[in-house]
């Protein structure tokens, strides 16, 4: 006979993910409706059923180096269809910031990022960074934006706050990897081409194409996603022109600057629709999935400010409205700073964690259904 | 007393209310039945055996007509609705619209009529599986043993092939609704329930696989006198099925259908493998389960069900039906919880153990009564003297329902006293 095995419930765990926004977490009677109608889980120990009971359990160590959370794109499918309202589309997203809060250190700051005093402190200490580098005020004459906040200090605190936020991430996946390892008895693999097949459907955005009840959320990721993507180049082509190369600011309003202001203006375009879409779809599908915990809405209030006051801040620059124009920049310079530090630790962690996970099932080769 | 007081209104024909009606009449009351299809007996008169002693239910019912004809104090109104119910507890006026039946009782069931008809109309008594005609008669044991002509499918005096065809005078293609008023001193609730309708689970087909069909389906397939008198072969190609799936909870335990257990399903599940497989010795069932639920001592079924090695009982819910349009087959697929895999399986046929649903649903009775959200009456809602039986206000067997009717025959006789 096996042995007896002996549970041992986290309940803070469970506290956690309730709080997290999984408080449908208990009505789930594992029936596995969730499983079946699930487009993107294995076949194999299939999601997200086996983690509604880990969950209600309280099952911690379970969810230590298990991919499945991550593999789970919220289609919600599994929540349209469950016969209970237990939310299992929810749920694993709480579960996830569980998770995060596990690989990413230190640890307290899950909870500070995700809790409502964080955008206040960014706020505060950009505003007291800049009165340090004396350039906190409104300036006078022609407004640009370096007169607010220098080329150098956005060098000094931007780009350590995402190196920090960069490293934070990677040192967590490197811990999930060696859990995944682990957990699942996987000791090698092929590395390169699962990189390369990872890259290849997080870029083709394919897995969100097979949600069923939200197949809209693929147009809204895929916009922000590459909106992101056009965004960074924008700004690292500044980097080069203004730092590297020492040529002409690609920012000012007489030049042309190209082709850093093409990429910026997509970006800005790409995100509005982008964060429009996404906000329209929660509501869409809120009667039956709900509108999303504060954890869900932190991230896509971050990014929708960003936009809006990136988008403000340029008209009311080309407009000639210094008082509004410098404002609404410092707003913006706020929020990409809260992004960079938010980053590892919030629901923005899934772009580390979710690439892991797609990669590790490539790694060990678990089966996918077509 | 006078004798108008004497008499109670059972509204349904089904096991339910017939048992309601003989308690009654033969404790020396008038009853009335008015029952809304051509036929008494109901529901069961649809299934091939009864859970668990595997019984066929002509015999119950054939006992309780019996009882009818004995008793001499039971009127009956077949194809008859309710239509007003005014008065209280002890006085009700209810007017009944009797519809036409376009035959009068000289039929003698002779089955001309059915032969000459030119309708075919899809046969609502084998839920769909095959047809009939606008003029017909359900089955060989219908009671009363009198034909029936469709109005809405009946081509009517233009046709008239039937009146022609008819050597007793029995047909009358004039017949008009007609309108009974009764005086009755208490009312009886017995109007059943309704199949949930599978096409609202798009997952399991929608009702569009061929192959996959409902228990009640499973039953007419069985029985002696159901459109294949009784060989179970799949409607798509009348082939013999020798592996044959259950997907319980179609629509059950589900706040998006009936969020309620329908509590005989797993039993009809249980009871029907065991039909397949005393038809077909190599055959095999697999019953697909979120909790087996055999209520009491029902228990002791499901463990002789489950000692049967070609039975097989998987935990998981099926959540995808689809057709392989090639073989006519259909592709299962569950999570077997316990082994924790995903599978998808083939199967000749799927039978979908669909939920139970109060007829008040699709036809409320013409009085003040509150319902649950999910449709079933309150019984403290009713009027004084007013009584609901059985299924009307939550799922029971036939057995339940049998005693709730004879408690509801004590009680129905208390208010007619009044």
């Amino acid at each position: 006979m096996a042995e007896a095995t002996v549970i041992k419930p986290d309940l803070d765990f469970v506290k956690g993910v309730i709080e997290g926004g999984g408080d449908s977490l208990k009505k789930c009677y594992q029936c596995a409706t969730c499983t079946v109608v699930c487009n993107v889980t294995p076949d194999s120990n299939p999601f997200p059923r086996k983690e509604m009971v880990w969950a209600q359990w309280g099952l911690k160590e379970k969810f230590a180096g298990n991919p499945d959370v991550w593999l789970c794109h919220q289609c919600n499918d599994c929540t349209a269809y469950c016969p209970r309202g237990a939310k299992p589309g929810e749920v694993l997203g709480a579960i996830r910031k569980q998770t995060i809060k596990q690989y990413s250190s230190p640890e307290f700051m899950v909870n500070f990022v995700n809790s409502k005093p964080f955008i206040p402190v960014m706020l505060l200490l950009l505003a007291g960074l800049l009165s340090v580098a004396g350039t906190f005020g409104i300036p006078d004459g022609e407004i640009v934006f370096s007169k607010f906040a220098s080329t150098h200090f956005l060098q000094f605190v931007f780009t350590p706050a995402l190196l920090f936020g960069v490293v934070v991430g990677v040192l967590g996946v490197k811990k999930f990897w060696a859990d995944m390892k682990k957990a699942a008895k996987v000791s090698s693999g092929d590395m390169g081409g699962s990189i390369s097949a990872t890259t290849q459907e997080i870029l083709s955005h394919i897995k969100f194409k097979s949600c069923g009840v939200s197949a809209d959320r693929f147009t809204s990721h895929f916009l922000v996603f590459y909106s992101f993507i056009a965004l960074g180049m924008a700004t690292a082509l500044g980097v080069l022109y203004i730092d590297i190369l020492h040529i002409e600011s690609p920012f000012s309003l007489t030049g042309t600057g190209f082709p850093v202001k093409i990429f910026g203006t997509i970006g800005a375009a790409g995100l509005l629709l982008g964060v429009l879409l996404m906000i329209s779809n929660r509501f869409k599908n809120a009667e039956k999935v709900g509108v999303g915990s504060y954890f869900d809405w932190l991230l896509l209030t971050i990014v929708g400010v960003i936009m809006a006051s990136g988008i403000l801040s340029w008209v009311t620059r080309v407009a000639g409205i210094a008082g509004v124009a410098y404002t609404v920049y410092f707003i913006h310079l706020v929020f990409v700073l809260s992004l960079f530090v938010y980053l590892p630790y919030s629901k923005l962690a899934h772009m580390f964690y979710r690439s892991a996970a797609i990669c590790f099932l490539k790694y060990s080769g678990r089966e996918t259904r077509k | 007393m006078s004798e108008q007081q004497k008499t109670v209104l059972v509204i349904g024909g089904g096991f339910s209310g017939l048992t309601a009606a003989v308690e009654t009449a033969e404790a020396g009351f008038n009853v009335v039945i008015v029952e809304k299809t051509p036929f008494l007996g109901g529901r069961v008169t649809q299934l091939n055996k009864y859970f668990p002693k595997l019984c066929p239910p002509n015999c119950g019912l054939e006992i309780n007509f019996k009882r009818i004809k004995n008793s001499g104090d039971i009127t009956f109104y077949t194809f008859a609705e309710v239509e007003k119910i005014s008065g209280q507890e002890g006085n009700y006026e209810v007017t009944i619209k009797q519809n036409p039946r376009f035959i009068n009782d000289k039929c003698v069931g002779c089955n001309a009529c059915t032969e000459v008809c030119p309708v075919e109309i899809s046969n609502e008594f084998n839920f769909g599986l095959d047809k009939t005609k606008a003029a017909y008669i359900t089955h060989n044991q219908a009671f009363p043993f009198k034909y029936v002509i469709d109005s809405k499918n009946c081509k009517g005096k233009a046709c008239a092939k039937c009146a022609e065809a008819c050597k007793y005078d029995a047909i009358d293609l004039d017949m008009k609704p007609e309108a009974v008023n009764l005086n009755v001193g208490a009312i009886v609730l017995a109007t059943g329930w309704d199949l949930y309708d599978v096409t609202k689970l798009d997952i399991l087909g929608g009702g569009k696989i061929k192959n996959v069909i409902t228990n009640m389906q499973m039953e007419r397939l069985a029985s002696p006198n159901g459109p294949t008198s009784g060989k179970i072969l799949r409607p798509s190609d009348g082939k013999e099925v020798n592996n044959v799936a259950f997907v319980q909870c179609a629509g059950s335990r589900d706040e998006n259908h009936l969020p309620y257990c329908s509590y005989i399903c797993c039993m009809a599940s249980l009871k029907q493998a065991t039909y397949l497989r005393e038809q077909y010795p190599d055959s095999k069932a697999q019953i697909f389960y979120i909790d087996i639920r055999t209520p009491g001592r029902y228990e002791q079924f499901y463990w002789k069900v489950k000692d049967d090695p070609n039975v097989t009982l998987t935990k998981g819910k099926v959540a995808k039906l689809e057709e392989d349009t090639a073989t006519g087959d259909v592709l299962l697929t569950a999570e077997d919880v316990l082994l924790g895999k995903k599978i998808t399986a083939r199967f000749d046929m799927v039978v979908l153990a669909a939920g139970m649903v109060p007829s008040t649903v699709a036809s409320k009775i013409p009085t003040d009564i509150s319902y649950t959200n999910e449709g079933f009456i309150m019984p403290a809602s009713l009027k004084k003297g007013m009584f609901a039986v059985g299924t009307l206000k939550s799922p029971v067997d036939v057995a339940r329902s049998v005693q709730d009717a004879t408690g509801v025959a004590i009680k129905s006789i208390q208010s007619a006293r009044r």
